[in-house]
């Protein structure tokens, strides 16, 4: 294990400026706005800071200075050994709970950053938490697997064996996106003995729409009792999603490689690639440029290089097996901007201690609405809490 | 006869001239190629290979000679450029070939490519149609680079949608002083066709062929007959293959589909600023999508070429997708005259009794060939156009006074 510092080199900073200076832009549509795409005024406003304006070393000094990294060498049964980045921060209580945050695409360790003060600090009514966010293998500063085959169960694999060589023999999880159904592998594969809890702001990984032939009851209360109009407004949400929003989704899942020739080859055109995600999956989150390029650059200069992130899909779509449902406690955080909202009692979990409705926040909650995520792990985790305590000597005060 | 007043200006002649500027730039791009990695023995699983992709990059860098492929090009076919109104879109400067028979009455067909093809489709099959042989008939051929294509402009407004090229085909024709004609597409062309024969068929357009499939698997309540015999009679071993190789794609080969019908625009960034993005983007269908082709490197690059030097750039050749998957209703089906034929590595390979039109009066099957048949398979497309419109054929005259002989 040693402390890792990001340090991007001064040719791959070169590379990218003179990628950058020929960037070749397309034309668009008269009043096109957001429905085919990015628009072109964003993407033009965009790379024009990214070529000017934008200081990638102040912003690797700033993720570096907020964020404490560390790597370190992780064996995964039936594949090679691999570097694995990800931040460790400890909180000075130190009965505190120690939580394990995944994320997912087109995330990252550094979603974890605004959650970071707040989950450690030290508040007697509070419970604190120990944080280890790693980068998914293939992401940020992890290497990424060679060989073929690495599924949801060896991304679980990795985070449970991290959180046993930090020494935390016991623990919790938090995740979304792939971090949601990361986390719910880890609970299955691990859960009793090491991993306690989870949590997740990813409704769609233990949901089910109700059957007349499985659930009864729950189908029948539906056709007499009206959703919500909570539960409607995210009804219509999930169907956009499926209808609209899904190409990249289909493309990573079955021909990751031909789109990764793009991403890798192009910065404007993983800058598009991702920055249509963090405007559509978010509720109205005012996105800085330079908070855009950030996250974009993570990817640019990754260690294993954008195309490696997408991967993740294909493995799933084509190695999906069943996971054996997790019987430890289980919390979940509904965000109105989510990009698939089940209705509440479609949770086919019965260790569902934990949920939580929000007026506002979307896909990435932990960058968005990082306050009310903490106060929800708080109060699932916290002393009257219906998870208080699972991890036995770190109660969490 | 009436003829019909010219819906657009004189035809000017066309050559292919890319700038010695853009052939700079496009080598200073491949010079900055940043390739990803390769997960071990990924073959084409994943998508294309990396080997496929560096070899590709490699001759597109040194060896491959895109002055002499213009040429070619340009001595090949016969190219113009005309203004052509379209209704609510305004005037839009479109590409074409025309070669028209030295037989006099011979039959004026319109060829209608897809994405991703082009107007070079017609390449291989426009001697054959033009010059047949003693006994067969002849074609006057014309072919257009679609709005967004080629080197025709692209649309500027929201909503240019299948109707919307069928119109432009059609007012070619009339341009050209072929008020009735025929018309061959696939992919995109199928559907453009298929408009085409809908808004301007019988008066127009007289017959239509195509090598791709529209149909639907018959239900207890689309189709009862059907549904019954099909359920009665086994699939023959072309049938399978066919049923297995539409499963294959629809698992595995529709996420360029998903994509280009929702969000164009932000694919588009990647095709326009990353000629190896382009490249691969392409090439996987030129090779998923055709019967074992031997694609030379130099074809693949000419192809993907035509698609980086285009009018309108790539980008704008993706929204054909979205404006077809947010059409809202339909025009009434087509009841001209059709022809089908079917090559078993196409996309959608269904059971023949599986078809919709009852307007069939040719259908042809192939055992070899896929997607892209004029370019494959060149002579068994044309010698289907000809049994199906010579003489004794069942679309034989359609169009008055030019029989093809």
């Amino acid at each position: 294990m040693q402390s890792f510092k990001i340090e991007v080199r001064d040719e791959q900073l070169e590379r990218l400026k003179q990628k950058l200076a020929l960037a070749i832009l397309p034309d668009e549509l008269e009043d096109a706005g957001w429905t085919y795409g990015v628009p072109l005024a964003e993407v033009r406003r965009l790379l024009a800071r990214w070529q000017d304006g934008y200081d990638w070393r102040t912003h690797e000094a700033i993720l570096n200075a907020d964020l404490p990294q560390f790597q370190t060498e992780i064996a995964v049964d039936g594949f090679e050994s691999l570097k694995i980045h990800f931040v460790h921060k400890q909180s000075e209580v130190t009965g505190a709970i120690p939580l394990l945050f995944v994320h997912g695409w087109p995330g990252g360790f550094f979603e974890a950053r605004k959650l970071l003060p707040l989950l450690t600090q030290a508040t007697p009514d509070q419970p604190s938490f120990h944080i280890v966010a790693y980068s998914l293998p293939g992401y940020g500063f992890s290497e990424a697997p060679k060989k073929k085959g690495f599924t949801l169960s060896q991304y679980a694999e990795v985070g449970h064996k991290l959180m046993l060589a930090l020494g935390y023999n016991e623990y919790v999880v938090q995740g979304g996106d792939w971090g949601g159904r990361i986390t719910q592998h880890i609970a299955s594969l691990y859960g009793g003995k090491h991993c306690k809890a989870r949590h997740t702001n990813w409704p769609d990984v233990d949901s089910v729409p109700p059957t007349l032939s499985k659930s009864p009851l729950k189908y029948l209360r539906y056709s007499v009792t009206p959703y919500t109009a909570a539960e409607k407004a995210g009804l219509e949400r999930t169907a956009w999603f499926r209808k609209e929003g899904m190409g990249y989704n289909n493309e990573h899942s079955t021909q990751p490689q031909t789109i990764g020739y793009s991403l890798a080859d192009s910065p404007v055109g993983l800058l598009a690639w991702i920055y249509e995600k963090l405007v559509n999956w978010t509720d109205a989150y005012k996105w800085d440029d330079d908070e855009v390029l950030t996250w974009v650059s993570i990817y640019w200069f990754s260690t294993a290089g954008p195309a490696a992130s997408v991967r993740i899909y294909y493995e799933h779509t084509h190695n999906k097996g069943t996971v054996k449902l997790p019987t430890v406690p289980n919390g979940v955080s509904y965000f109105p901007k989510e990009l698939i909202i089940p209705p509440r009692s479609w949770t086919n979990s019965p260790y569902t201690v934990f949920q939580s409705q929000h007026d506002s926040g979307g896909h990435f909650a932990a960058h968005e609405k990082p306050e009310e995520l903490v106060s929800d792990l708080r109060k699932m985790f916290g002393k009257g809490g219906p998870a208080f305590g699972v991890v036995k000597d770190s109660p969490g005060y | 006869m009436a003829s019909l007043s010219l819906p657009s200006t004189g035809a000017e002649p066309f050559t292919i001239a890319v700038l010695d500027d853009e052939l700079a730039a496009l080598q200073r791009k491949l010079a900055l190629t940043t390739l990803p990695d390769e997960l071990d023995d990924a073959g084409w699983a994943y998508g294309v290979p990396l080997a496929d992709v560096a070899r590709l990059l490699a001759r597109w860098k040194a060896g491959f000679d895109w002055r002499a492929q213009e040429a070619a090009l340009n001595a090949d076919l016969p190219q113009f450029r005309l203004t052509v109104e379209v209704d609510g879109h305004g005037a839009l400067g479109v590409h074409c070939v025309h070669q028209r028979s030295a037989v006099e009455g011979a039959v004026p067909l319109l060829f209608v490519h897809g994405w991703p093809g082009g107007f070079w489709e017609v390449r291989k099959i426009l001697p054959l149609l033009t010059q047949a042989p003693e006994g067969q008939p002849s074609f006057h051929v014309v072919t257009f680079s679609l709005p967004g294509y080629g080197f025709s402009e692209a649309p500027k407004k929201k909503g240019f949608g299948i109707s919307q090229y069928a119109e432009v085909g059609h007012k070619l024709m009339q341009a050209f002083g072929y008020e009735e004609y025929v018309t061959q597409g696939g992919d995109w062309g199928a559907a453009i066709t298929s408009r085409i024969a809908s808004l301007y068929g019988g008066m127009y357009s007289k017959a239509w062929h195509t090598n791709w499939q529209d149909a639907i698997q018959p239900t207890p309540f689309n189709a009862p007959l059907r549904y019954v015999r099909h359920a009665l009679t086994p699939y023959t071993p072309a049938e399978k293959a066919g049923l297995a190789r539409t499963a294959w794609l629809r698992a595995e080969g529709r996420g360029y589909f998903f994509e280009q019908s929702t969000q164009p625009q932000t694919l588009g960034y990647a095709l326009a600023d990353s000629p190896v993005g382009l490249l691969a983007w392409v090439y996987e269908k030129l090779v998923n999508w055709t019967d074992a082709y031997p694609w030379t490197d130099d074809e693949v690059l000419t192809w993907v070429s035509l698609y980086c030097f285009s009018t309108a750039g790539p980008a704008a050749s993706l929204r054909i997708y979205y404006e077809f998957a947010h059409e809202t209703g339909a025009p009434p089906r087509a009841t001209i005259p059709l022809g089908v034929s079917y090559f078993p590595k196409e996309l959608v390979v269904l059971p023949r009794s599986w078809l919709r039109s009852p307007h069939i009066v040719f259908e042809s099957e192939h055992d070899s060939g896929g997607h892209f048949p004029s370019h494959e398979k060149p002579e068994e497309l044309v010698t289907d156009l000809r049994k199906m419109f010579g003489k004794g054929g069942p679309a034989y005259g359609v169009v008055t006074g030019r029989k093809g002989y």
